[in-house]
């Protein structure tokens, strides 16, 4: 029962959002669909967290990469092939990501993957800062919107509400197939890996090869949220890779639930959303932030996800369920068991 | 020349300054404390708010750093308190983002009470001149600096590896358990390394202040590099720290020679390197 309230869900919520520009004003238009593309982007980044186990701190880097070549070239003026060039730029972040991946996963895991992919990306970062025929720290501006034309007729997409239609539809396609992914073959064996490396090797798994598609995958859908992202802001910088950037999509998927395919979506918005309603509010609102996801770390392990679903447990079962033990067994499933350390 | 090797001896030592509480708590709970940076911007606030605009002398700042080490320490206890126990047996992502959102507090706590605008603190009138060394003029707060790195790095090595509390506290991270059996205060020694985790913090705070701009990201750009320092150095060794951020200064002051027009590429880049050559850090992974 619970999956069908999921899919009505998600249904109503996407068609709210490609309506929204007839609901509400430009400004917060924008905001939803800058909410909409990290929100893409926390989804590919928790594939490589909630199924393969792995937590990159450098996705901010593959982001600005796939924002960079999308504004590169659009502003080369090959505007024609939009279409195309969301490709490019997802084919580039899989190369690139296979790249790292292959030396990374292969030498590190843990904590110093962590480092070592926030280290890369600041690399990236301090080069793209530097370099003068990209603008330096100044970045690229004035990325012109698409307006391409493709068999049938023109398509343009220069006002703000007409790329907003076609970055909801974007975005869905993408989300769409990371679901696909997730949820086949490839997700379980991942999963499975997660939970027990070693008896998933013993089992005949290729873990070292499983976990590099996943980098290698994530690394394309994060790109492809950065190449939607650079026409829909019209500007990148080099700063759009910085540490905070990276940390962004950890955020929402801990705040929506790490375990949960929609969860990383469901922090997104609830974190744009408290940002939104805090944003007048100097200092307050980064205390603010931080309470609540204190909250939610020290209340809701398993997230907002994780919380519904408890909820509509109890509602099936009919007696509320044993909150205590249930959050204990949760927080040990999403990554190692809980064992008793100093 | 010597001027280069000065001026990353100096950066090094600011970074170790930085990095060494961040090891200090790794080993002791295994956690990686992204509001460490935090802390540190708090520790330099403090510091600003007590001497003023420049401060008096030397030993005023030194006064200064150490008062708000005492207050940043508190502060840390009492994160301990609400926070860190209650995390402390959940998965080390739940740790790292608990951590992260101590940080987005302290930094708003930050933008409240002193506000957005830009802080700067004059070195104290003894260290705003320079020394000759030779033929090269050496700025002496540089020397201040390099002095109070390697200070720190003498008291908390000698604390840690020879003094009988030291002792204590290498058996509670080792095995919290059986040094309880043992009749040791474990949770006890756990504070007072939180405590001194986050004084740590605040004094690098207080003792760099005189050369920075003061504004609410200074976390930011010390932690990264602290996070580089000790995950080179092998996480939760504090003589693996000191040799990591030894290296990556001399590191820095290379990139200045061969690559001048790319300053900071070089430090990452030889720490991914040293990381895929050697993924255990200098001194390996240890408690303490």
């Amino acid at each position: 029962m619970s999956r069908y309230i999921t899919y009505c869900l998600v249904a109503l919520s996407g068609v709210l959002l490609l309506l929204l520009p007839l609901l509400v004003n430009p400004g917060l238009v924008h905001l939803a669909g800058v909410t909409l593309v990290m929100g893409v982007f926390a989804v590919a980044w928790n594939l490589l967290f909630g199924y393969a186990g792995l937590a990159s701190f450098g996705s901010g880097g593959l982001f600005s990469l796939g924002a960079y070549v999308m504004a590169i070239s659009l502003r080369a003026g090959y505007e024609q092939s939009f279409l195309l060039l969301i490709v490019l730029a997802m084919v580039t972040g899989g190369i690139v990501a296979f790249l790292v991946g292959a030396v990374a996963l292969r030498r590190s895991s843990g904590i110093y993957l962590a480092i070592l992919t926030l280290a890369m990306a600041e690399v990236l970062r301090q080069i793209l800062m530097r370099w003068h025929w990209i603008g330096a720290e100044d970045g690229l501006p004035n990325i012109v919107r698409p307006h391409f034309s493709y068999g049938l007729g023109l398509i343009d997409l220069s006002s703000g509400a007409r790329y907003h239609v076609f970055l909801c539809l974007a975005c869905g396609l993408l989300i769409a197939a990371i679901w696909w992914i997730a949820h086949g073959r490839f997700g379980r064996t991942l999963r499975a890996i997660r939970l027990d490396p070693e008896r998933a090797a013993f089992m005949g798994v290729n873990t070292y090869g499983y976990k590099l598609a996943a980098f290698t995958l994530s690394g394309v859908f994060v790109a492809g949220a950065g190449a939607l992202y650079a026409p829909l802001a019209q500007i990148v910088t080099p700063d759009l890779g910085n540490m905070l950037r990276s940390t962004q999509p950890i955020l929402f998927t801990l705040l929506g639930g790490a375990s949960s395919f929609w969860g990383p979506l469901i922090g997104g918005f609830l974190f744009s959303a408290i940002e939104y309603g805090t944003r007048t509010l100097v200092g307050l609102q980064e205390i603010i932030t931080g309470v609540i996801l204190l909250a939610v770390v020290l209340i809701f392990p398993t997230g907002i996800s994780g919380a519904f679903r408890k909820l509509f447990a109890s509602l099936e079962q009919g007696e509320p369920a044993p909150a205590r033990k249930v959050e204990v067994s949760d927080a040990g499933r999403l990554g190692k068991p809980l064992t008793q350390r100093v | 020349m010597l001027f280069i090797l000065i001026n990353s001896l100096t950066m090094a030592m600011a970074v170790f300054l930085v990095a060494a509480g961040l090891t200090l708590i790794y080993g002791i709970m295994r956690i990686l404390n992204f509001a460490h940076g935090a802390f540190f911007m708090i520790g330099a606030y403090l510091t600003s708010t007590m001497v003023g605009q420049a401060a008096g002398s030397v030993l005023m700042l030194v006064a200064a750093a150490l008062a708000a080490a005492v207050l940043v320490g508190i502060l840390g206890l009492a994160v301990q308190r609400l926070v860190l126990r209650r995390v402390m047996n959940a998965d080390e992502h739940y740790m790292l983002i608990a951590t992260f959102a101590v940080m987005l507090i302290c930094v708003g706590s930050v933008k409240l009470i002193w506000g957005l605008d830009f802080f700067s603190v004059d070195p104290p009138p003894a260290l705003s001149g320079g020394v000759l060394l030779g033929t090269v003029f050496v700025p002496s707060f540089s020397l201040f600096v390099i002095a109070s790195g390697v200070l720190v790095f003498i008291l908390l090595d000698l604390l840690l590896q020879r003094s009988w509390s030291g002792k204590m506290l290498t058996a509670v991270a080792r095995d919290g358990w059986m040094a309880e059996l043992m009749g040791l205060n474990t949770s006890a020694w756990i504070m007072l390394a939180i405590g001194g985790s986050f004084a740590l913090a605040g004094l690098a705070g207080g003792l760099l202040l005189p050369n920075q701009t003061l504004t609410p990201v200074l976390g930011d750009s010390f932690l990264l590099l602290a996070f580089v320092t000790i995950v080179m150095g092998g996480l939760g060794s504090v003589r693996g720290a000191f040799i990591a951020a030894l290296v990556l200064g001399l590191i820095d002051g290379l990139n200045m020679i061969v690559m001048p027009q790319f300053p900071g590429v070089a430090i990452y880049v030889g720490m991914i390197a040293f990381l895929l050559l050697n993924p255990n850090g200098f001194l390996g992974e240890g408690r303490l």
